[in-house]
């Protein structure tokens, strides 16, 4: 209990330094800010890496009624999520730091981005469905603001679009929760499932509906066909850094609330072979390619870049749906995978918003020269998204492909890797022409007038840090995979 | 040195190199040049010592453990290791050859940097020993090999470019989703262990799958059309690569397919076979048409991926018994890569000193240029498959082994399978044929660029006026390459066979096979009808039909071809990039907003609802009122006042009256009390009937009703 208590700082030292942040007066200086929120930063990150490093605890906050325990426990999915969050988290704050110059009111932003920080840790050291439902609305309300920043009126039209659909979607788990309450054993999270199958006999076809209800609830913050539409609305109109982390962090807290809703308390032995688990292949497979082929259409960077994510986090949802060891690891594989290349594309669409201005992806040509480090990024991310080995993305499509056919589920088993392939086509047909047109402008291009922008180390190095790991994670996947496995063998 | 560190060196020096020429660029470009060819010449010394180390140790893995997942397993043996020596040999000479042809190049750099990225990649493909490696490095291969095609970044490279990214993509894509299918089926990729574990089982979707992927890459019908297109814009060094190599690397995938995963098999041999007559013909043709130097050597590329194909065929119809099919096609593999780089490197001879390639254009550069008339006379001759220089020989064997199976067929050794002897005398006479345009098209470059003289006579001048076309480094480099044609093609018993010898246990041939007599006259007489075809075509098509005299009375050779019959641009691109698109983005844009358009269309429905259903009580209540509950039609005399006021009134009336006479006699009152009581009467009933249809007064009713009934739960409480 003792040294638990550490996850308790974990949580509520982002959270109290944030609204500290939030309530103190303008500071003097813009340094002091930065300094401030750095800090916090760190120092947050020391203690959730504490955290994460000292392995499995519990912790029992206190009980709101029977059963309904606010209850934290750090297992091994538990630290994957809150490592990819720290890792993330950190290095899109510092990014924006520097981004955020060209915005106002910086103060509110890294105000409100400390607190969602604590309350996603809450959210990956969550040990029951109660916890986890009360922060999953906690970060819905806190990271509105990161959305609608600009205050412009798309801005707040996209943030309200944000807050409706997860709303609804919550609302959805809710509905399910009180079903859980009375046919779960407990409604803490147990690997394989916590469903008491005495009080379920008889009840099968009325939990099949709960636990739909509550994958479409989750299914709205991971962005799931058919309530994915404010992903393309409120990532573009949020600055870089917040569409980098919502995109990359927060929407994989739907898939963690799927994971735990799945394999954690109905079980994959109750859902295997229903039509809950068929209709769940099919919405995400529509997803995976709406969403690719809508980004292919799309013009605009950060919406094609949002639609992007639309379609890769379905290939999560695909894994995770066919119930199977291997398609689960590469479904896991791919929430660390997307995180990192996905946060790196937002912040190098970012970086090119902010030096030159340009959002569109026909104005892009020359930008390579101009700007080589951060479209090198760019480019390695981008390769590992379309899955082009050695880099990560290869791994996890592997995994997803070779789990789906060995899953031999009827049509499906090998509708799905045709599906993932389709996809990563338009994948390379959206990212690579950014590439192209950046580095090879053609030959009429002016040389001379020809201006380096590239931006400053404190928004380079993150992007280089994480375009690494999007490689390096592909050619050295193994530690990843084993421990991976590990969760797996649990669950399954 | 052992066989694991000569790997390792082979595959990942190229990429370290590479690195290292790209940051020594930056700083001199001349020190730059020397690393590269440094790194080239080390590799083919690299190769060289690999293959003479590799005897005892054929067969031994290599394991690069948990990179990528599986990790990377590398193993040589004499086809693996003759392979890599090959590319090696040829990246040293076009390294040789690229500091001359790229000293107006921009961004040369880059070029270099993918340059030698491609060399390790393509390496290590021809030394894996199981699928997964080989498709990791395809994959590298493909993309850096890219930025080849698109290096000057015209328009015209940056499209063909476009068109090699999409071929090499989508045949990377459709290639793993056969590994997926044999992975899951075999539940292996090592390829020395495929044949075992797919004895029994139906891999053809997987087989076709990889051989899409394979295919497109070599250059196979209908996936060709990368070829055409990127060679005639890439820089020569690297078309001779890209047409010498990276084909190449595409036949080995097919290899393994054909003489691993479906070893001997009749059915998939078929298969192949017809893709190959198809591309061999196909390739020839279009060779003849074009007018453009690297276009026509573009398509002969494909043309000789054809014949190569046609063995790998030939290798599964003829099963057990397929010794000349398996040499003829390993040595047309090796002769075709040495062709094409020979070629290549004229052609770039000829573009960095005129920058044009057209036929009109650079009509009459090689006059008085011995030198590079020899060095490309060994090619064309070579390619044509004249006796005496290498290209005779493999094709001979090729075309010996269609023989054979026609004589199996008819002496009823073979069993009479998918083909009929007519199907394949067909298929005899389509390779004779090909062979002739083979001879025909070069004769046309030839003839154009080295005997005509150009249309214009100053041009002609400053062509006869050019002595220094080319440095002493690449005079080595191309001469080097022109004289092994003839060496091998005269002593085939020393020099290919011995190739053939080393390399063929890969392709499943475990005997030695019976000696060839190449120079007898059966084997003579398939080469002389091709000639003879060839002479024929040329003087008969290209000297007249394909050309065509200007008013100047000047002859120039025309594009008979209709750009319509572009597959490309009329059947792939429409497709790929108009039609699916369009269609399913459409869809996909209605699912889209659907749910947007739902939340959109609630409220309206809500609303349109509402107002349906308001105009129809509406029009109920004004229906009824006109009908049954109509008003009564006399009209109804209003009352005024009740008989209080009245009594009252007249009462006060009467009293005011009575005062007016006495009291009041000075100043009479006038008013008329019963008026007046009738007005407030009427006044009071109209406030009570507005608070009582007021809500206020319902509510408090209501809760004057709560408040009884509250009492009377106390009271009944109490009692």
């Amino acid at each position: 209990m003792s040294h638990s208590v550490i996850i308790l700082l974990a949580i509520f030292v982002p959270i109290l330094w944030g609204l500290g942040l939030l309530v103190k007066p303008e500071f003097k200086n813009r340094k002091t800010l930065v300094a401030v929120a750095g800090a916090g930063l760190v120092a947050t990150a020391v203690l959730s890496m504490a955290v994460i490093v000292s392995g499995k605890m519990e912790l029992m906050l206190f009980s709101l009624g029977e059963n309904m325990n606010i209850f934290f426990r750090v297992d091994n999915v538990g630290r994957m999520f809150a490592l990819i969050v720290t890792i993330v988290w950190v290095l899109a704050g510092f990014y924006a730091f520097e981004y955020m110059k060209h915005e106002k009111e910086e103060k509110r932003y890294f105000g409100f981005y400390m607190m969602v920080f604590g309350v996603l840790l809450a959210l990956t050291f969550a040990g029951s469905m109660v916890t986890y439902y009360l922060f999953y609305e906690m970060m819905t309300l806190l990271s509105v603001p990161l959305v609608l920043h600009s205050k412009t009126r798309e801005a707040i039209m996209g943030g309200l679009k944000y807050l409706f659909y997860s709303l609804f979607g919550a609302y959805m788990v809710l509905f399910g929760i009180y079903f859980l309450n009375k046919y779960a054993s407990t409604l803490d999270f147990q690997a394989g499932g916590a469903l008491d199958m005495s009080a379920v006999a008889g009840n099968e076809g009325l939990l099949l509906i709960v636990a739909f209800s509550m994958i479409l609830g989750f299914g709205v913050k991971a962005g799931m066909f058919p309530l994915h539409a404010w992903l393309p609305t409120a990532h573009p109109v949020a600055p870089a850094p917040a569409s980098a982390v919502m995109s990359g962090i927060i929407v994989k807290m739907g898939v963690l609330g799927m994971l735990r809703v799945v394999y954690f308390m109905f079980g994959a032995d109750f859902l295997q072979g229903t039509w809950v688990q068929k209709a769940w292949m099919v919405l995400a497979l529509i997803t995976v390619f709406m969403g690719s082929m809508l980004a292919y259409r799309e013009k605009v960077l950060k919406k094609r870049l949002a639609y992007s994510t639309v379609s890769q986090i379905s290939y999560i949802l695909f894994g995770m749906a066919l119930l199977q060891p291997e398609a689960l690891t590469g479904s896991l594989l791919h929430v660390v995978f997307h995180a990192v290349i996905k946060s790196t594309l937002f912040m190098c669409a970012g970086a090119i918003i902010y030096k030159t201005g340009k959002t569109n992806v026909l104005e892009v040509k020359g930008i390579g020269k101009e700007m080589p480090v951060t479209i090198w990024c760019y480019t390695f991310a981008s390769l590992a998204l379309i899955g082009i080995p050695p880099a990560s993305g290869f791994i996890s499509k592997w995994y997803l492909a070779i789990g789906s056919l060995d899953s031999e589920i009827h049509v499906f088993s090998w509708l799905g890797p045709v599906v993932l392939l389709i996809s990563a086509l338009l994948t390379a047909g959206y990212l690579l022409p950014i590439t192209i047109k950046g580095f090879l402008p053609g030959a009429d291009y002016d040389y001379d007038s020809l201006k380096k922008k590239e931006p400053v180390k404190m928004m380079v190095i993150p992007l280089v840090v994480l375009a690494a790991l999007a490689i390096l994670l592909g050619v050295f996947p193994n530690p990843l995979t084993d421990f991976i496995s590990e969760i797996v063998n649990s669950v399954l | 040195m052992n066989i694991d560190r000569l790997i390792y060196i082979m595959v990942f020096m190229p990429m370290a190199g590479a690195l290292l020429s790209y940051l020594t660029g930056r700083k001199s470009k001349h020190g730059r040049d020397v690393v590269v060819r440094l790194i080239a010449i080390l590799e083919f010394v690299c190769s060289v010592l690999l293959i003479l180390n590799m005897p005892g140790a054929e067969g031994s893995l290599v394991t690069v453990p948990g990179v990528c997942g599986m990790g990377l397993h590398f193993t040589v043996d004499g086809f693996r290791a003759i392979y890599g020596g090959i590319a090696a040999f040829m990246w040293m000479m076009t390294s040789v050859f690229s500091e001359e042809y790229f000293a107006h190049y921009r961004n040369r750099n880059r070029y270099y940097l993918f340059q030698l990225i491609t060399l390790g990649a393509t390496e290590a493909i021809f030394l894996s020993a199981d699928l997964y490696t080989t498709f990791v490095f395809f994959e590298v291969m493909s993309m850096a090999s890219y930025v080849w095609v698109a290096q000057d970044e015209r328009k015209e490279s940056l499209r063909a470019g476009a068109t090699y990214l999409a071929v090499a993509v989508i045949g990377g894509l459709v290639m793993l989703m056969g590994l997926f299918l044999l992975y899951h089926q075999a539940g292996t990729l090592q390829i020395s262990e495929l044949y075992e574990a797919c004895q029994g089982k139906n891999v053809y979707v997987a087989a076709g799958c990889l051989f899409v992927g394979f295919g497109a890459k070599a250059g196979a019908f209908p996936l060709h059309i990368w070829l055409p297109k990127a060679h005639p814009v890439a820089p020569a060094p690297a078309s001779a690569l890209l047409s010498g190599i990276l084909t190449k690397t595409g036949i080995f995938g097919i290899l393994v397919i054909s003489c691993q995963i479906l070893l001997h098999d009749a059915k998939w041999g078929a298969f192949v076979l017809v893709i190959g007559v198809i591309t061999m013909f196909a390739g020839a043709f279009l060779a003849v048409f074009s007018v453009d130097f690297k276009r026509t050597l573009a398509c002969s590329s494909v043309s000789q991926i054809g014949f190569i194909l046609v063995g790998i065929g030939m290798q599964g119809l003829l099963a057990e018994e397929n010794a000349l099919a398996v040499r003829g096609t390993f040595l047309h593999m090796v002769n075709h890569s040495l062709f094409k780089l020979v070629l290549f490197m004229v052609a770039g001879v000829i573009f960095m000193n005129v920058h044009k390639l057209n036929l009109n254009e650079i009509r009459g550069f090689g006059r008085k240029k011995p030198l590079l008339a020899f060095i490309y006379l060994m090619g064309a001759l070579g390619i044509g498959g004249v006796p005496l220089w290498s290209g005779y020989v493999s094709k001979t064997l090729l075309h010996e082994s269609i023989v054979e199976y026609i004589h199996g067929l008819e002496a009823g050794t073979f069993a009479a399978g998918i083909f009929l002897v007519e199907d394949m005398k067909i298929f005899e006479w389509i390779f004779l044929i090909s062979g002739g345009l083979t001879i025909a098209y070069m004769c046309k470059l030839f003839v154009a660029v080295f005997v005509e003289k150009n249309s214009d006579e100053k041009v002609q001048e400053a062509y006869d006026a050019k002595k220094n076309y080319m440095n002493p480094a690449s005079t080595i480099a191309l001469s080097v390459s022109a004289v092994l044609f003839p060496i091998m093609g005269s002593l085939p018993g020393m020099t290919m066979n011995r190739l053939a010898d080393m390399s063929q246990s890969f392709m499943g041939l475990a005997y030695a096979g019976h000696e060839v007599h190449y120079f007898t006259w059966t084997n003579l007489k398939g080469s002389v009808i091709s000639i003879a075809i060839g002479v024929a075509v040329y003087f008969l098509i290209v000297r007249t039909w394909m050309m065509k005299r200007q008013e100047d009375g000047v002859k120039v050779y025309v594009n008979k071809w209709s750009h319509y019959l572009d597959l490309e641009d009329y059947i792939y691109r429409p497709i790929l990039l108009k039609l699916i698109p369009g269609i399913c983005g459409f869809v996909c844009m209605i699912l889209d907003h659907i749910t947007d358009m739902l939340a959109k269309l609630l409220p309206i429905a809500g609303n349109v609802q509402a107002g349906f259903f308001d105009t129809i009580s509406d029009g109920l209540i004004v229906f009824l009122r006109k009908t049954i509950y109509k008003d009564s039609p006399q009209a109804m005399e209003l009352e005024e006042g009740n008989e209080v006021t009245h009594a009252f009134g007249t009462f006060l009336n009467k009293l005011e009256n009575l005062l007016n006479q006495t009291i009041w006699r000075n100043h009479p009152h006038k008013k008329d009390f019963e008026h007046y009581f009738v007005l407030k009467y009427d006044a009071f009933k109209e406030n009570t009937a507005m608070i009582t249809r007021s809500l206020s007064y319902g509510l408090l009713l209501f809760s004057l009703g709560l408040c009884a009934t509250l009492i009377y739960l106390l009271v009944a409480a109490m009692s």
